[in-house]
């Protein structure tokens, strides 16, 4: 048995077990190649690490890599994609006119970057630049009229900015795509009550309270769309018991306590 | 994104509409319309989409872009109604 064995052992050919290479071995001896190979490389590297850091939320170590990833001017998509993810953490770490740099950068580089359109109109709102976030959310409805989040994000602009007309025709659109989102029809309502068209508003407004019962703002501006009609006793409820829905809310919560006692009865 | 702007904004029209209610009566609590038309209690701007890999927003793997072009406001990463205390 021991002979046999030891027969098949000796005519089977003897080779080391062969693993494939992550990345293939660079085959190239020029030097810009090889420069260009390392550089992908890094590339690749600082990617995955940027990525885990934002997965941990070590911001400032992201930013530091993908800053250094758009010096190293990467092919698309890493190019756009790099000042994106980089805008993403200078947001978070209240860089904001810097995050709007970025995703503007992303943009410039890919024309139809849509991720990056949405996160600059959010940091456009946060820093209160309506103007550019009215711009970019004109072009990001251009390239996407079905999206939800463009014609959300545009209603929101026109309505801090006083376009009450742009504001309604947005939120109807995104009623035409989801009309169970309470909070289309909450922007709505503000659109109508701008344009003095209380009992839209006031439909809009309870529309959004039947799908979201504990909609507190909503029911705030029910009190407001009430008020402006002269039902002042229905009015006096809708602020208490936006009063009680916002007790998590400090803000809300006092100002619909002001406006409750305020109307007598 | 800063939250403490929106937030003192808010506090701050607190104050103005009670100051307001106390010089005016509340025959003029109707004013507090123009709450809402200065856009303090609209409804809040979206939160940033993620983060994206180095193979870029083409394909179907990129969370982000599908969201940014998604129809429905969960797809869309929309944000929910309150109850959840203003921005």
């Amino acid at each position: 048995m021991a002979v046999a064995l030891a027969a098949i052992a000796a005519s089977a050919p003897a080779g080391a077990q062969v693993y494939a290479p992550g990345t293939p071995a660079p085959r190239t001896t020029s030097v810009p190649a090889m420069r260009a190979l390392a550089t992908a490389r890094e590339v690749e590297e600082r990617f995955r690490i940027g990525l885990q850091d934002q997965a941990t939320g070590k911001w400032s170590a992201s930013a530091l890599e993908f800053a250094r990833i758009v010096q190293l001017h990467p092919p698309e998509p890493k190019g756009s994609t790099a000042f994106y993810d980089l805008g993403i953490a200078y947001a978070h770490l209240d860089r904001n006119a810097e995050a709007a740099t970025a995703f503007r950068s992303a943009i410039q580089i890919d024309r139809e970057f849509l991720a990056a359109m949405a996160n600059l109109i959010s940091v456009d709102i946060a820093t209160g630049n309506l103007q550019d976030a009215r711009s970019v959310a004109d072009r990001y409805i251009a390239l996407a009229p079905d999206s939800a989040r463009a014609v959300y994000s545009r209603g929101i602009v026109a309505l801090q900015a006083g376009d009450a007309s742009t504001a309604r025709s947005d939120f109807g659109k995104l009623l035409s795509l989801d009309p169970a989102y309470a909070v289309a029809h909450y922007g709505l309502a503000l659109a109508e009550e701008r344009l003095m068209q209380y009992p839209e508003a006031e439909r809009e407004l309870r529309t959004a309270l039947t799908l979201a019962p504990n909609y507190a703002r909503a029911e705030f501006a029910l009190g407001v769309v009430l008020l402006a009609q002269a039902r002042r006793g229905q009015a006096r409820e809708a602020f208490a018991r936006a009063c009680q829905l916002s007790t998590g809310d400090p803000a809300l919560s006092n100002l619909a306590a002001s406006m409750r006692d305020s109307i007598t009865r | 994104m800063s939250r403490i702007p929106f937030r003192r904004t808010l506090l701050a029209v607190g104050f103005a509409v009670g100051a307001s209610l106390a010089a005016y009566g509340a025959t003029q609590a109707a004013s507090v319309a123009d709450l809402l038309a200065q856009g303090a209690l609209a409804p809040q701007a979206p939160a940033l989409l993620g983060p994206i890999t180095s193979a870029g927003r083409v394909g179907w793997e990129c969370k982000p872009e599908r969201a940014a072009a998604a129809k429905g406001s969960h797809e869309a990463e929309l944000p929910p109604p309150d109850p959840s205390p203003l921005p």
